[in-house]
């Protein structure tokens, strides 16, 4: 009997040891992370939460460094969302991250229909501003009235069927600010 | 079940769409990981103030759809008679056959499932060219249609400069 709890001892010992060890490391080197359990610890990286807010003034930046939190940083799927659904969703109030200092955070007390006010562009929008000094891609038929005869094809692959979406919508759009610039000019000349 | 159904059919709308497109109008999901959540840009009609703009606008599919329709949201400002504030439309082709609030609408304006997502965008075209006074959403814009129509124009027309960043 006693040989047994001898033999016992040692390796409730080693436990011991081990658990004292964790202990000592849980409270000497693993203060930073203990705080938020739930929500992704990785923080916004401020200059993607300035991207985002120069492309959408109307989003607050407390709402994109929420939305950037949770999908991993991912400024592509933030402006996805925000280009398709106009909106982020609102972070709990208890989220306060640390804004930029400098910028006011744009809590912009709007409710989703009051917003509709102060309208962004369609060029800002889509982010076309790079394209729109740039000429014509597709220059024989850039300013046709038929300019869509080409561009209308299905694509089997899915990722190949949403870029061939955005580039007719974006050829939409360019066309019809190439058109109203036309004009404008043509006033203008008239004009003087 | 009846969701499998609708995404089905959803996407042979957008097949559709994609591959004859009609004048003036480009339609499809803004992504194909919902299909139920599609992003439309309209052209305006030509000989109306509105020609010469882009009007986006996002539909919101039913699970159910095609037995009741989606609902239509200009995702930009547009300043017209039967488009509420909020950018919410206002035609009969989006009301479901049982909901006629008003009375005034025929049952075949209505939304039926033999309609489609080409139907209602083609009428949302023709409804910016010709306002219909009966079923005002937006009074003001209404009101301004009917007793002052060339601030309207103008109005309009301010709007799809300033659209296109101008």
């Amino acid at each position: 009997m006693p040989d047994q709890q001898q033999t016992l001892s040692v390796p409730s010992l080693l436990l011991l040891a081990a658990f004292a060890a964790l202990t000592i490391r849980y409270f000497f080197f693993a203060k930073p992370s203990t705080s938020s359990p739930p929500t992704n610890p990785r923080a916004a990286n401020p200059a993607d939460v300035e991207q985002i807010a120069t492309m959408f003034p109307q989003i607050g930046r407390r709402e994109i460094i929420w939305d950037l939190q949770r999908n991993g940083g991912s400024v592509n799927a933030t402006t996805e969302r925000i280009l398709g659904r106009g909106s982020l969703d609102p972070p709990p109030p208890s989220f306060q991250p640390v804004i930029p200092a400098g910028v006011t955070p744009s809590t912009a007390n709007t409710t989703p229909g009051q917003m509709k006010s102060e309208h962004i562009d369609l060029i800002t929008r889509y982010n076309l501003g790079s394209r729109l000094s740039s000429p014509p891609s597709t220059p024989p038929e850039s300013s046709g009235a038929s300019g869509s005869q080409q561009a209308q094809s299905w694509s089997n692959n899915k990722n190949e069927r949403q870029a061939l979406l955005k580039r007719r919508r974006e050829d939409m759009i360019l066309g019809a600010r190439r058109k109203l610039e036309e004009k404008e000019r043509t006033r203008l000349q008239q004009d003087g | 079940m009846a969701s499998t159904i609708a995404s089905r059919r959803l996407f042979h709308e957008y097949k559709l769409l994609t591959s004859s497109p009609p004048d003036g109008i480009t339609a499809g999901p803004v992504s194909e990981d919902d299909i139920f959540l599609w992003e439309a840009l309209i052209q305006g009609p030509d000989g109306t103030p509105f020609e010469g703009g882009i009007f986006p606008a996002e539909l919101k599919f039913p699970k159910d759809y095609p037995l009741n329709p989606p609902t239509m949201r200009f995702l930009g400002e547009v300043w017209h008679p039967n488009v509420y504030p909020s950018g919410l439309v206002c035609i009969s082709i989006l009301h479901a056959p049982g909901d006629d609030p008003h009375h005034y609408e025929k049952a075949s304006e209505r939304w039926s499932p033999i309609q489609s997502v080409e139907k209602i965008l083609i009428s949302v075209m023709s409804m910016l060219a010709e306002p219909n006074d009966e079923s005002p959403a937006n009074i003001e814009a209404a009101k301004m249609w009917r007793e002052r129509r060339g601030e309207f124009e103008k109005t309009v027309r301010d709007g799809v400069r300033r659209s296109l960043g101008m």
